[in-house]
């Protein structure tokens, strides 16, 4: 019979090769997506019977990708978009998380709810409205309707909140006695503890604007103002399944700057998401 | 003074929220561009609409399935990777990956595995069993559309759960070791009961993004969910109804049935999130 340690040791060997395989599968379509777009003969169809290694290798397809700007453009985009949601949506959910556990104010727990209360509603139930109001003030097609309403962040609100919380009322006292007003507690004592919160609350915002795709597909036609997934989603509809290799390009290149940001930053990513979670979406 | 550490949220909710809502709840009850009032008819004519309601049937078809899978899946997979110390935060990564990646992009390569000369058949020819034209028949483009959801979704599910398997304080496991539980034992009495919150969790988290499901299916199916409208979905009957068809007030009457389905759902999350803290 074999010792428990031996066992054990076994154990997590057939639970890591298992892990292993799962994990190829996870990351197959990835690599094969690179395969594909490494071939040649991929120009036009996808090579039969599919294989990994590329028969022709070849960089003729990331040449056609970066041949026009317009990926780059939509880089730019994507990421101006992302940096201005990230600023605002920080700056509102802990002006007003600050308020929520600090303040004593009229109608605190009624606000307090309403910022809840706006969670449940689905974006949805909302788009149409929101095309029309933008429509109305001309701005469709401008950087303005993907820009103004991440002004609200009722989760990261949330999140900041009882991350102020915790941090003790000593501060607080201690900086009136010093005289400092409301603000200046704010911006001098409390913001540069918030240190861990606004790493969440920047890691989902930029996430979810990065990600976004029903809002930029409604409010921008116009193809300088195209974001990352605007940009693949009019290309591969207007392709369908021919040009496998220019798609598979396109897609990897449109993917590899969020999975380098991601392989820095994993564990405060997977912390972030992790925390969002458990919180309630 | 307090309001005005306030004022941005509130800006906010007022401009892109309340009004919206309100508005949208004003739309659902006229019809045309002259907004002409029509009572309930939107509501009724949404209601009675075959497209609407095979549209439901494919938003429910796929996220269950969804769940199905990827939940057990997910939790399974987590509780081995939590066994493991060493490379547990290696494979934590690695199975993460997919969800870091917009839908769009995840969705475009699926559209090329998902071909009828795609890896995935070429897999079931290995396997002996007959090549699947997936994007082209109603239930297997469904199908394709749950691989694609499962596969985006199990990294999620996967965090989630390490996260609660961490938390499951280690005397449970060290005292029951004493009385002598096996592995599986200590699984199933003490894993198991402790993750049921966030398993309910997932559930009710992956049934709201699944009845918001539009990007996927969209990428794969496009406006109308081809083929024979089998991808598509509540959102996509809202957005081919509002931006497709400028039909406002139906697109509105059914982006409020969804509103009102989905609170329901957030009630219950918010209850479960209650009882956890």
């Amino acid at each position: 019979m074999l010792s428990s340690t031996k066992r054990d040791a076994a154990t997590k060997a057939v639970i890591t090769i298992l892990l292993a395989a799962i994990g190829c599968i996870m990351i197959y379509p990835f690599l094969w997506m690179i395969s594909v777009s490494l071939e040649r003969t991929a120009n036009v169809a996808l090579p039969f019977p599919p294989r990994f290694i590329p028969e022709l290798f070849s960089w003729f397809n990331y040449g056609l990708v970066f041949e026009n700007n317009a990926l780059f453009l939509a880089y730019g985009n994507s990421t101006f978009l992302a940096c201005v949601h990230v600023a605002m949506s920080i700056a509102s959910a802990l002006l007003g998380g600050y308020a929520f556990s600090r303040g004593s104010f009229k109608g605190k727990r009624i606000l307090y709810i309403a910022v809840l209360a706006t969670m449940m509603i689905p974006f949805e139930t909302r788009l149409i409205p929101m095309f029309t109001m933008f429509n109305d003030l001309g701005l469709i097609n401008t950087k303005y309707p993907l820009i103004l309403p991440s002004i609200i962040d009722a989760l990261g609100l949330v999140l900041a909140k009882q991350y102020f919380d915790q941090l003790p009322e000593g501060l607080r006292e201690s900086a009136k006695m010093d005289g400092a007003g409301e603000f200046k507690t704010y911006f001098f004592i409390f913001v540069p503890l918030t240190g861990p919160i606004t790493a969440t609350l920047a890691i989902l915002a930029f996430q979810e604007s990065w990600n976004s795709f029903i809002w930029p597909l409604v409010v921008i036609n116009d193809q300088h103002l195209k974001t990352v997934p605007l940009f693949l989603s009019s290309f591969s509809a207007e392709n369908g399944d021919r040009l496998a290799g220019v798609t598979m390009a396109l897609t990897a290149m449109s993917i590899m700057p969020i999975l380098l940001v991601f392989i820095f930053f994993q564990k405060y990513i997977i912390r972030s998401v992790a925390l969002s979670g458990l919180k309630g979406e | 003074m307090w309001y005005v550490f306030l004022l941005p949220t509130l800006l906010g909710i007022l401009f892109f929220t309340v009004y919206p809502l309100l508005e949208s709840l004003r739309l659902s009850f006229t019809r045309g561009v002259e907004e002409r009032f029509v009572g309930t008819d939107n509501y009724t004519d949404v209601l009675t609409s075959d497209t609407f309601w095979y549209a439901v049937y494919n938003t429910l078809y796929i996220t269950i399935f969804q769940l199905i899978f990827a939940i057990p899946l997910g939790f399974v997979l987590a509780c081995l990777i939590n066994s493991l110390r060493r490379s547990s935060h290696f494979f934590k990564v690695l199975f993460y990956i997919p969800n870091t990646t917009s839908m769009v992009a995840a969705a475009t390569v699926f559209v090329a595995i998902l071909h009828p000369d795609g890896p995935l058949n070429y897999a079931l020819e290995l396997l002996g069993m007959e090549k699947v034209v997936w994007l082209s028949q109603p239930v297997s483009a469904k199908w394709g559309a749950i691989i694609l959801s499962v596969w985006h979704w199990l990294g999620f599910v996967i965090i989630i759960c390490l996260a609660n398997l961490q938390a499951i304080p280690i005397e449970y496991y060290e005292a029951s070791s004493i009385d002598g539980a096996t592995r599986l034992q200590q699984w199933w009495f003490i894993t198991i009961p402790n993750m049921l919150g966030s398993l309910a969790l997932l559930c009710i988290l992956g049934w709201i993004g699944g009845l918001q499901r539009f990007a996927d299916v969209f990428m794969l199916g496009g406006l109308q969910g081809s083929p024979a409208r089998s991808l598509h979905t509540v959102v996509g009957f809202i957005f081919e109804r509002g931006f497709g068809g400028n039909e406002y007030g139906i697109a509105s009457a059914a982006a409020y049935i969804l509103f009102l389905v989905i609170l329901v759902f957030t009630y219950f999350n918010i209850k479960l999130l209650r009882m956890k803290i």
